[in-house]
């Protein structure tokens, strides 16, 4: 059964910022996209960087080892070596929490 | 349309993907020399060479190329362009007509006519099988020499050190990496190699190859005569620009213009064989990683109109041990160099500046401001020295607003 996990607290994740939360055995990444939280896989199909260790430029991640870019509010590769998207995950932030919500699989 | 892409390397393979990725439905034909699949190099020269790797990695499976209907031609040589046939002839004598044809025939190690270059154990790096042959050297070997200290010099230096190899390296210049880095960015590259144990003899040139049969001692100018069991010559690289046939014209690469067209009409280059006029550069071949896919995506949408200049201020990392070197920009001369962090402790982003305009970076073990300095390089920005060199000034403050470029 998929369930909502709290990582942090709410506004944990600033504007324009990207942070990274363990959830289970997966990093989750959260986006903060002019308000809207976004929640994608935190790891790089390339070579397995810290896509949360890039920068955020409006909905596009850029990876901070080889320059793979994903949009963050589909997981699509947009440029660079990697070879598959990246999963993505519900987000919400209620009571005061900053929740994810990973799938059945996880 | 058809559209034909010589060179099998990243960037044509870039180029492929973006073409299709851009909902190109003509046909499509990728023409490469190797017999693997397009595959990432930079590996080669690290992970691949220590055995952390097994396998090339490919930039598309292998099963992409049917399933996106790409014909892959590999282990084909393109022979000729006929611009004005728009016709590809190949090897064997089969012609391949195109409306465009992108050239990405890259670039190969330069082999100087140093005595003894043809000797068992002296090598080159610059496909797979190359790296398969050193690694293959390596592990019976204690010593190993290396001519020419430019980043596959000193990636390799460090990836053979890893493998408990002796290594010794002979480079012309006063430090590694001089041309690019400059005295000061490249003693940083000097420090680190001499702590990990790497013999370096600057100011002094690969004279002959010696031994029976076999590579065993490079003698230098100098007369110094290094023993070892391997060489690799590391010396750099030269477009493969054999295919440009005369109507299309060649200097140090294939010249293309911003929006990376030739003259000819339908060809355009990209890659390493492309000495394309950059907006921001002028006239550069640059032999980038991440330059190659980008060339190759931009390729794509001009191929299918879009006519837009690549101005990418461009952007690469050489990992040498556990250090992360990063450059982006393009400068061979400066006049000022700011710092922010510690050139000392081997971590540091360093400015490079032109009359005030900031036309480098490049970071030691520092994240980020390599990449984040690719926008202010772009727009030729003149940023404060002071401001570059507060390592709490976020560089994505000094970004010009998005609409103005």
């Amino acid at each position: 059964m998929s369930e909502w996990v709290k990582v942090a607290d709410a506004g944990d994740v600033a504007e324009g910022e990207i942070n990274s939360y363990t959830v289970g055995s997966r990093t989750i990444a959260v986006a903060n996209v002019d308000g809207d939280l976004q929640a994608l896989d935190d790891t790089c199909t390339h070579q397995g960087c810290s896509l949360s260790e890039g920068d955020l430029d409006g909905t596009i991640v850029e990876c901070p080892c080889h320059g793979g870019r994903y949009d963050v509010m589909t997981g699509e590769v947009v440029g660079g070596p990697p070879p598959e998207p990246v999963d993505v995950f519900d987000v919400l932030e209620e009571d005061g929490e900053l929740r994810v919500r990973t799938r059945d699989d996880d | 349309m058809d559209v034909v892409v010589v060179g099998g390397g990243l960037a044509g393979a870039a180029a492929v993907g973006a073409l299709r990725a851009e909902g190109f439905d003509g046909c499509l034909i990728l023409i490469g020399d190797e017999t693997l699949p397009p595959y990432e190099r930079p590996p080669l020269s690290k992970g691949y060479l220590r055995g952390e790797e097994t396998e090339p990695h490919l930039v598309h499976p292998e099963p992409w190329y049917a399933e996106q209907d790409v014909d892959l031609r590999l282990g084909t040589r393109a022979s000729r362009l006929v611009a004005s046939e728009r016709v590809v002839e190949l090897e064997g004598g089969e012609r391949v007509a195109f409306d465009a044809a992108i050239l990405a025939t890259g670039s190969r190690p330069r082999r100087p006519p140093i005595p003894g270059l043809e000797l068992e154990g002296v090598f080159d790096l610059r496909v797979a099988g190359d790296a398969d042959r050193i690694k293959a050297a390596a592990a019976g070997s204690s010593r190993a020499v290396l001519i020419g200290m430019g980043f596959i010099g000193a990636e390799v230096a460090a990836s053979l050190r890893h493998l408990g190899l002796d290594v010794s390296v002979v480079e012309p210049f006063s430090v590694p990496l001089e041309r690019v880095l400059g005295p000061i960015l490249g003693g940083a590259i000097a420090s680190l190699h001499r702590d990990h144990g790497v013999e370096m003899i600057f100011g002094d040139l690969a004279e002959r190859f010696d031994g029976a049969g076999r590579f065993e001692a490079l003698v230098t100018r100098a007369g110094r005569r290094i023993e070892g069991d391997l060489a690799i010559l590391g010396v750099g690289v030269e477009p493969v620009t054999e295919i440009a046939g005369p109507e299309v014209e060649v200097g140090n690469g294939i010249v293309v213009d911003e929006t990376l067209r030739t003259a000819a009409p339908g060809v355009f280059a990209i890659g390493d064989v492309a000495l394309h006029d950059h907006p921001v550069f002028g006239p550069v071949r640059v032999e980038h990683f991440d330059k190659a896919i980008k060339q190759g995506e931009a390729v794509a949408r001009n191929v299918l109109g879009a006519d837009e200049p690549f101005a990418d201020a461009m952007w690469f990392w050489s990992d040498q041990y556990d250090s992360e070197i990063q450059m982006s920009g393009y400068a061979t001369a400066w006049d000022d160099m700011v710092v922010r962090g510690s050139i000392e402790e081997r971590s540091f982003a360093a400015f490079l500046l032109q009359d005030g305009v900031l036309r480098s970076t490049v970071t030691m073990d520092w994240k980020l401001d390599a990449r984040r300095s690719m926008p202010l390089i772009a727009a030729e920005a003149r940023p404060e020295r002071e401001l570059l060199a507060d390592p709490g000034l976020d560089l994505r403050t000094l970004h010009p607003p998005k609409d103005a470029t």
